[in-house]
């Protein structure tokens, strides 16, 4: 049985060929997202592991507490701290390093590193390095610097240039003393690094009597693991003592669950609609072929084939389909997997990667979600096939006996439909973990999806028939024959149009969920800001301190104030950011929207303990006016701050509010710069601008912009955002493409006579191909529809459950247009080789054909 | 008849004669000229056609015969544009049609040949009038509405011509290919085994309405059938063996048809086929 379905699937390649397509991409997609993570998280444990090299054991300053930003530490040692590590026996060497963060200023201008850090630190002694100098030395002298091959290579620097580096303390004019290479330049992505001598880095990022870490090596015989215990014993608690190796562990993890981890669940989800819409074709294509083969099953039957027999042979194919898709899919990922790599680098994210790092996991992942797919997709036509009585072997054109399936079709729709949205409701409002509340929406979402596609066949005929309309006007008899096509099997039409409905749904929930974003962001900033005048730092970055000092001296500059942030831990449980400002000058710049009475006369007691909080802040503590909550900073000191206002603003001040003192005692001093600096001017805008910009010359990483272009850049970065998510959801579109393929050739391979007969009386092979084209339109337009009207559903019901975080539901009615267009282009492109097989029939064998 | 059987086709029966050079065929719908049909190539060759020149009068209902293999399909099809002779010439309606191009052809059939076919070939999805008037709605053309009524009358379908074929007899089918057929009032309609699929009242309902399109309204048919109960309407009976015109026959009555069709299978098995001689 096996050998005959083998056989069966070679006697129809093209339609063979589609349907491996649509399961190759979606496990493609799979695949590709564990290559590309994996290398990721990679390439930066080489990085760590790299740095690491010749060290035994690391401190650093305990964080407070975790959570909250990634790159946020406990602050810096004290400088004494290296002459008690030292003291400790075991201890050969040890070496106090300063790190900072700053980018390389050429022309005036920061290298632009897409998002990849801009790291700064002191030299290390040689057995601590792990450069290899292939050009000159290690800084040795004030104003020396030694920079990474690539960077240098990118920019053609070489030892003796001057280059500048945005510090703390401005703008440094540096010169190169050498050049050093950090392992492979791939792994590193757009990264820069910088080697100073210690006593600029502590000069430059005010750390002086101060140490980032401290690397100690340990003396022969001595373990990392006995240094480290003997270390932790001789320093003080807050001294946080680790072998480089558990180090390396611990950054690596740390990077992979905020860079790697994170985007392998978005790209994961984006596979899984891939897959889905794969399933769909397959249940489809396996549909179509069980229906044509009913009298080959009869025949079998009636030569004494079992039921299993049957089933086994029509899963064996899925099986063997699934298999092939599978291997070919992990092959493809690795081509995925550069893809994404450059569709990061091309929207400016350069992220660093090592190694194909094809993992046994992602191996085994593929296999089983390829053939898994195919063989839950083929289930239900496979059992079908077992239905068809032996006797239909006798009857010319005999059909199926109706499956238990569609006689419940209604019902089982509206189960999956009911439980569907209950389990979309359960992840929306039932606390829980975060992955699991959108493991519980996504599995919500493909139980509408389903349902939508049991029912959509109800639909098909009424739609097509308004679709058509103009195309039958238009057209004249081919549009009429193509929307007649279109709607005579409407439960293939439904299931074909369904899986470019699921692609569509997806494209448009994030298109009108990211204009409900762009809307709210934006309407907050011009609510809130009162500022004509906003600077910010490079990538999100922060603004260097000394900058807002040089802004407020602009002439014209009326007013400016900084806005820090930073993030607490409260009442010792969770974080929360918290935001500093001086009451004085940032309360004229901003339009509190105060609640329970409020008003700007709160600023003038915001000091001390005192703090104002943000609705849902308050809702999530339990607070209100005169209660108080404790909040412990990286500074690891605790501070107890009652309330003394409320206010509303869940996109820009979220958290709480306090005076600036009091958030320098919660924050360490490498991370007190402000995270913007806005200013009212009393002249021209336009022109304090450019005065704005001219003093800042030697703060090159902040920008300044008025705050019309500040906005116009926010909604630049989510359209940039969105079109990297339209083209991951490109591959589900491009499926479901293989789908109306699939269908259209297999229809115009029925109605083979048909075609005969209607060239044979006069039907011209353009209109044949026309009448094709149109009916592929048709369908993929229904899909569209389809597609659109749920996107829109989800993105409403999302929405308003968001609705409190200040994500407003705004539908970008010509984004719509656009998309269903596309869904239209979608089947016109489908349809080219459906259309030119139906065109080429030969009429003399058509009209003879069984 | 027994001495026609004896002694072969040398005595031709009363309504016969042997095909002759046929001349410039004054107001025949088809003419065609010396036609070969030859599929394949080398040892495995068969010649379909093998030089057949025959004129169709405007009006007549011919119906061609033989025995399988004859040649009688491919004649149809040669002549209705739907397959290319490898030589020979074929005019419809005064156009030279083994020369058009692609397009042409197919607007040629379009506009001047009418066609129905052993399965009645409708479109399911279509009702019974929406079928009728498919080649009208292919050409882009309207109804001319005192035809069409007429046709409707003819068909006889009463209140099933909004219902698709699915829900239509057999018969009910063929007749509805047959006013499909008429519709465009084409120079020629060729009908392939029209009554090959439907019993013998049915069919014969089907052959009435045949007959009654020519009779009445001047229709050009040619009717290709292995059935003698169908050649006995009409006018003419063209008798194909070996890929060659056999016998050129006026009206015949159904003995008639079977006699001819016995004695021609006697010289077939005598003279061991076409490729004897």
């Amino acid at each position: 049985m096996i050998r005959l379905s083998l056989r069966d699937l070679w006697s129809r390649k093209l339609r063979t060929v589609l349907t491996v397509l649509a399961i190759v991409l979606g496990v493609a997609m799979i695949s590709g997202t564990y290559v590309i993570t994996d290398q990721i998280n990679n390439g930066f444990r080489t990085i760590f592991a790299k740095a690491a090299v010749g060290t035994d054991v690391d401190i650093t300053h305990k964080a407070a507490f975790s959570g909250g930003d990634l790159y946020a530490s406990g602050g810096s040692l004290p400088a004494a701290t290296l002459t008690s590590v030292r003291a400790v026996s075991g201890v050969a060497d040890a070496a106090g390093i300063v790190q900072g963060s700053g980018a390389v200023v050429l022309n005036g201008k920061p290298v632009a590193t897409g998002g990849a850090p801009t790291l700064v630190y002191s030299a290390a002694p040689f057995r601590f390095s792990q450069s290899k100098y292939i050009a000159g030395a290690p800084p040795a002298r004030s104003g020396a610097v030694a920079i990474n091959a690539k960077l240098a290579t990118d920019k053609h620097l070489k030892v003796g240039d001057t280059i500048g580096l945005a510090t703390a303390q401005g703008v440094q004019k540096v010169v190169i003393s050498g050049v050093f290479d950090f392992g492979d330049s791939t792994s590193i992505g757009g990264a820069t690094i910088v080697q100073t001598t210690v006593a600029d880095a502590q000069r430059w990022y005010d750390l002086e009597g101060q140490y980032s870490s401290i690397a100690v090596a340990a003396e022969p015989g001595v373990t990392p693991d006995t240094l480290a215990r003997r270390l932790k014993a001789a320093l003080p608690a807050y001294a946080e003592v680790k072998t480089s190796a558990q180090s390396v562990a611990d950054s690596t993890k740390a990077v992979s669950d905020a860079i790697g981890n994170v985007l392998r669940t978005i790209l994961l989800a984006f596979g899984g609609v891939a897959v889905i819409v794969g399933a769909f074709i397959i249940f489809n294509a396996f549909s179509i072929t069980v229906a044509q083969r009913i009298r080959e099953f009869a025949m079998l039957r009636s030569l004494g084939a079992t039921r299993r027999q049957v089933l086994a042979s029509v899963i064996g194919e899925a099986g063997a389909l699934g298999v092939v898709a599978s291997l070919l899919g992990i092959a493809a990922g690795m081509g995925i997997a550069k893809a994404i790599n450059a569709l990061f680098k091309a929207v400016g994210a350069d992220i660093p990667t090592s190694g194909i790092a094809l993992a046994p996991r992602t191996i085994v992942i593929s296999l089983v979600v390829g053939i898994g797919v195919a063989l839950v997709a083929a289930l239900a036509p496979a059992l079908r096939a077992t239905r068809v009585p032996p006797v239909a072997a006798l009857h010319e054109g005999a059909t199926l006996p109706p499956s238990v399936v569609s006689r419940y079709a209604a019902v089982i729709a509206a189960v999956a439909a009911l439980v569907g949205v209950g389990v979309l409701a359960a992840g929306m409002f039932v606390h829980g973990s975060t992955s699991a509340r959108l493991a519980e929406m996504g599995l919500g979402a493909v139980l509408i999806f389903v349902a939508v596609a049991m029912v959509a066949k109800h639909v098909v005929r009424p739609l097509a028939s308004v679709i058509g309309w103009p195309a039958a006007k238009l057209a004249g008899s081919s549009g009429r024959l193509a929307r007649e096509n279109a709607t005579r099997n409407p439960a293939r039409t439904a299931a074909t149009a369904a899986a470019l409905m699921i692609g569509l749904a997806v494209v448009v929930f994030v298109a009108v969920f990211a204009q409900g974003f762009k809307t709210s962001f934006v309407s907050a900033v011009d609510r809130s800001v009162n500022a004509a005048i906003v600077v910010s730092g490079q990538s999100g970055g922060t603004v260097p301190a000394a900058a807002l000092a040089t802004v407020r001296a602009v002439p014209g500059v009326e007013q400016a104030a900084g806005i820090y942030a930073a993030t607490a831990q409260i009442d010792g449980g969770s974080t929360a950011s918290v935001i500093g400002v001086d009451p004085v000058s940032f309360g004229p710049l901003w339009r509190f929207h105060w609640l329970k009475g409020g008003s700007d006369a709160l600023l003038a007691r915001l000091a001390g303990d005192k703090a104002i909080v943000e609705e849902q802040f308050a809702a999530k503590y339990g607070l209100s006016r005169g209660k108080s909550f404790m909040a412990l900073g990286q500074t690891g000191s605790r501070q107890r701050f009652t309330v003394i206002g409320e206010y509303r603003d869940p996109t820009l001040l979220t958290g709480f509010t306090v005076a600036q003192s009091a958030f320098e005692q919660l924050v360490p001093s490498t991370q007190r710069d402000p995270l913007y600096v806005i200013a009212a001017t009393s002249a021209d805008p336009a022109q304090t601008k450019a005065a704005v910009a001219t003093a800042l010359k030697a703060f090159p990483t902040a920008t300044v912009q008025t705050k019309a272009e500040y906005t116009a850049g926010l909604k630049k970065q989510v359209d940039q955002l969105l079109t990297l998510i339209y083209a991951l959801l490109a591959v589900s579109v491009v499926i479901s493409v293989f789908g109306i393929v699939n269908t259209l050739v297999l229809s115009v391979y029925e109605r083979t006579r048909e075609i005969g007969m209607l060239r044979a009386i006069g039907t011209t092979r353009r209109q044949m191909r026309r009448i094709v084209r149109y009916e592929s339109v048709i369908t993929s337009i229904i899909g569209g529809i389809l597609g659109t009207v749920l996107g829109v559903a989800f993105a409403y019901v999302v929405s308003s459950r968001l609705a409190s975080q200040g994500i407003t539901f705004s539908v970008p009615w010509g984004q719509l247009v656009v998309f269903l267009v596309v869904a239209g282009f979608v089947g016109v492109i489908a349809a080219v080789l459906p259309a030119r097989r139906a065109a080429r029939v030969n009429i003399l064998e058509a009209i003879h054909y069984e | 008849m027994s001495d026609v059987r004896e002694q072969g086709l040398e005595i031709v029966p009363e309504a016969c004669e042997r095909p002759r050079a046929v001349g410039e065929g004054g107001d025949a719908v088809v003419m065609a000229r010396d036609l070969t049909r030859r599929y394949g190539s080398g040892d495995a060759a068969v010649d379909a056609l093998r030089g057949i020149s025959i004129d169709l009068a405007r009006g007549r209902f011919t119906a061609i015969m033989g025995p399988s293999g004859s040649g009688k399909s491919t004649l149809m099809h040669v002549m209705a544009g739907l397959d290319e002779p490898t030589s020979g010439t074929v005019r419809i309606d005064g156009v030279e049609i083994t020369t058009l191009k692609e397009r042409q052809l197919t607007q040629l059939r379009r506009d001047k040949v009418g066609f129905i076919f052993q399965t009645f070939n409708l479109l399911p999805m279509l009702t019974a009038r929406e079928n009728l008037v498919l080649p009208l709605t292919i050409a882009g053309r309207k109804s001319d509405d005192a035809w069409l009524d007429t046709l409707v009358r003819a068909v006889d379908l009463g209140d099933r011509l909004d219902h698709r074929p699915s829900e239509l007899s057999g018969g009910q089918q063929q007749r509805v290919a047959i006013a499909r057929a008429l519709v465009s009032r084409p120079a020629v309609i060729f009908a392939d085994e029209p009554t090959g699929n439907l019993d013998s009242k049915t069919g014969d309902e089907v052959l009435g309405l045949l007959r009654r399109s020519a009779d009445e309204f001047g229709q050009t048919i040619v009717m290709v059938t292995h059935d003698a109960r169908a050649a006995t309407v009409a006018d003419r009976i063209v008798f194909l063996q070996d890929g060659r015109i056999e016998l050129d026959c006026g009206h015949m009555s159904r003995d008639e048809i079977y006699d001819t069709i016995k004695s021609l299978e006697a010289t077939s098995e005598r003279g061991g086929g076409g490729s004897a001689r």
